[in-house]
């Protein structure tokens, strides 16, 4: 039994291939404009490295927000099913399952079947996601990398307003001014980010344990300032952008 | 089906046009859902509800508070875009002061020659409101009467009782439909009977219902089949909305809002003595707006006995973007909804709603109704 999951994110479109619910091959690729293009090059990819053909395939479960240009899907859920269903294979004890890409945050809350009982999205503007927090690293002159790790350097509270991103990166410029460290200016924006999440946690109700999940995983600073904020240890899987195309490919049509 | 409905809430202001010339009668625009068209129906004067066009706009800002509600700064908008430039006269009852400051603001900068503020009583719960209401209304109507020139007289009132009865009735015979297990009708269709009621004559109205209730049994089993919905909130006529949740399997079977059930869920007593206290007691004891469904709320019986009659499975909350009644009431309101078993999604509206963004908040809800079949 052969299912591949594609989740078309905003930024990148990520495909993952299942063998008898095993990880066969995987592989991510970014968006861009030409967006189908783009869906037909990773499946082709990620069968060319599992070795298979069209043909071999069951399954094809499309998720995310371009979930609709993955044409040949055989299924389709929205990110909200397909993350709960990822992270709850990975870790079944999981009840709360926060999930941050490129453009959204999303907190999601389990029962103990694993059913969904509520979630929440954020709103409209970006500030709570990946792409704000990419901009503030570039407004630093710093990689991801370096902007997650040297905000695990400080220890100052700068409350920031990151209800807004126009507000959140003029605040950043007035501190940038004022000759803030730039240690203290990514943990500020890292806090902020983590707020607006924890927000949303709180709003939907959260129980342990915890996951995260969605590129934003990968920035250290964040998973820290999430865990300070919510007081509690946060899961993150090995690969946290794939468990929504890892979900999906567990949802067979 | 529903093309002539469709047709009046596409053309509301050509239809009002067309009417005037017609009739060579006089055209009122009302603000809010407490204004007692039974009067003006008894003065043979053709009340239009004011509503926005969800377009943006950039004309109110120096007028309204830009916290105040998506909704009344979109009625104002049209007003000052001269959009009701046929309008003979402008009214108001009270209900909150978002839209009042529309109508206020309305009357000052695009006059009209007829205009009138009902002071409609915010504490309904009160034993005197129904006695300090009908005097209000004597007021309005004798207001009316000078206006036009023409005595009201208390068949002209039991006349106008009997149109807005009657169009009543018939719109409740379409949502009984509603509760069947695969509706003739879908939610899109039911608010574009629901808006073109409170935009055109309802004696006309009425004749079209009676049309589309004669053919309603021939319509085939199976069409609205998706996930039963109902819909809450705030004032709430955007049918591209209604039509996306639709275009995704779910099916709005029932709804509490001014422009659904709120508006026309009951009637006027005929023979209950002083006609002009049957038209109050009933404009008192109709499903609450939030901003007047204090001390006690009311609004959360009725909603739920609305879900378990239409067998609902999930609710849709709606909030204009800052409506503070509504803010109010939409905590308490899921809670009891979901101690029910009924999982609500909740939403903010603006002038134009993000469909993109919340066609994905909505297919994710479904999922999580249907997620049995799923998981």
């Amino acid at each position: 039994m052969i299912s591949i999951g594609i989740d078309a994110g905003a930024k990148f479109i990520k495909a993952i291939v299942l063998k008898d619910e095993k990880i066969v091959a995987k592989g991510q690729i970014l968006a861009g404009f030409e967006g189908k293009e783009n869906v037909e090059k990773i499946y082709n990819r990620v069968m060319n490295e599992a070795g298979i053909s069209p043909g071999d395939v069951n399954s094809v479960t499309s998720t995310g927000s371009g979930r609709k240009m993955v044409d040949f899907a055989t299924n389709s859920v929205t990110d909200v099913t397909a993350a709960a269903k990822g992270a709850l294979s990975l870790f079944p004890g999981v009840r709360t399952v926060i999930d941050v890409g490129a453009e959204e945050g999303r907190s999601i809350r389990c029962d103990n079947n694993g059913k969904i009982i509520d979630y929440a999205v954020n709103e409209k503007c970006a500030a709570g996601a990946g792409a704000f927090t990419e901009s503030m690293a570039r407004a630093l002159e710093m990689s991801l990398e370096e902007f997650g790790s040297l905000s695990l350097k400080s220890e100052k509270e700068i409350p920031m307003n990151a209800q807004c991103a126009v507000f959140a990166e003029s605040e950043v410029v007035s501190l940038l001014h004022a000759k803030t460290p730039k240690a203290d200016i990514a943990k500020a924006v890292n806090d902020a980010v983590a707020s607006r999440i924890t927000s949303m946690v709180r709003k939907v109700g959260f129980e342990k344990e915890i996951a995260l999940i969605g590129g934003v995983a990968y920035n250290v600073g964040f998973v820290k300032s999430i865990e300070t904020d919510l007081k509690d240890k946060i899961i993150i899987p090995e690969y946290p952008e794939y468990v929504s195309a890892y979900g999906a490919a567990l949802l067979i049509k | 089906m529903i093309d002539q409905f469709r047709d009046w809430e596409k053309n509301r202001h050509a239809y009002a046009k067309a009417w005037k010339e017609k009739t060579g009668g006089k055209v009122t625009g009302y603000f809010c859902s407490y204004v007692p068209e039974e009067i003006l129906y008894a003065a043979n004067i053709l009340p239009v509800r004011i509503l926005g066009s969800h377009e943006p706009q950039d004309v109110t800002e120096a007028h309204i508070f830009g916290m105040y509600c998506p909704f009344c700064r979109d009625c104002l908008a049209q007003g000052l875009k001269g959009k009701y430039d046929y309008l003979d006269g402008l009214l108001i009852a009270q209900s909150c002061l978002h839209i009042r400051q529309a109508y206020t603001s309305w009357i000052k900068h695009v006059p009209v020659d007829f205009s009138y503020y009902l002071p409609f009583p915010n504490n309904v719960q009160s034993p005197r409101a129904v006695t300090y209401l009908a005097g209000e209304i004597k007021a309005f109507k004798t207001a009316i009467e000078k206006w036009t020139g023409k005595e009201i007289t208390d068949q002209d009132i039991r006349d106008g009782i009997k149109i807005m009865n009657e169009n009543r009735n018939l719109i409740h015979r379409l949502y009984e439909y509603k509760k069947k297990e695969n509706p003739p009708v879908s939610g899109e269709e039911t608010m574009e009977v629901a808006i073109s009621q409170q935009l055109v004559d309802k004696k006309e109205h009425s004749e079209a219902l009676h049309k589309l209730l004669g053919s309603i049994n021939s319509v085939p089993d199976g069409k609205n089949n998706g996930t039963r919905l109902m819909i809450l909130g705030s004032e709430n006529d955007d049918i591209p909305f209604i039509r996306m949740v639709e275009s995704v399997k779910g099916t709005i079977v029932i709804d509490d809002h001014c422009i659904g059930t709120r508006y026309f869920w009951n009637n006027v007593h005929e023979n209950n003595g002083d006609l002009i206290t049957s038209i109050a007691e009933r404009y008192i004891n109709r499903p609450a707006c939030p901003s007047k469904d204090w001390i006690i709320r009311t609004r959360i019986k009725h909603i739920l006995q609305l879900a378990h009659d239409y067998r609902v499975k999930g609710a849709i909350v709606i909030q204009q973007k800052f409506c503070d009644p509504h803010e109010l009431d939409i905590p308490a309101i899921s809670r009891a909804l979901n101690a029910a078993g009924i999982k609500t999604l909740f939403l903010e509206f603006d002038v134009t709603v993000p469909v993109g963004q919340f066609k994905i908040r909505v297919e994710a809800f479904l999922e999580m109704l249907q997620e049995e079949d799923i998981f």
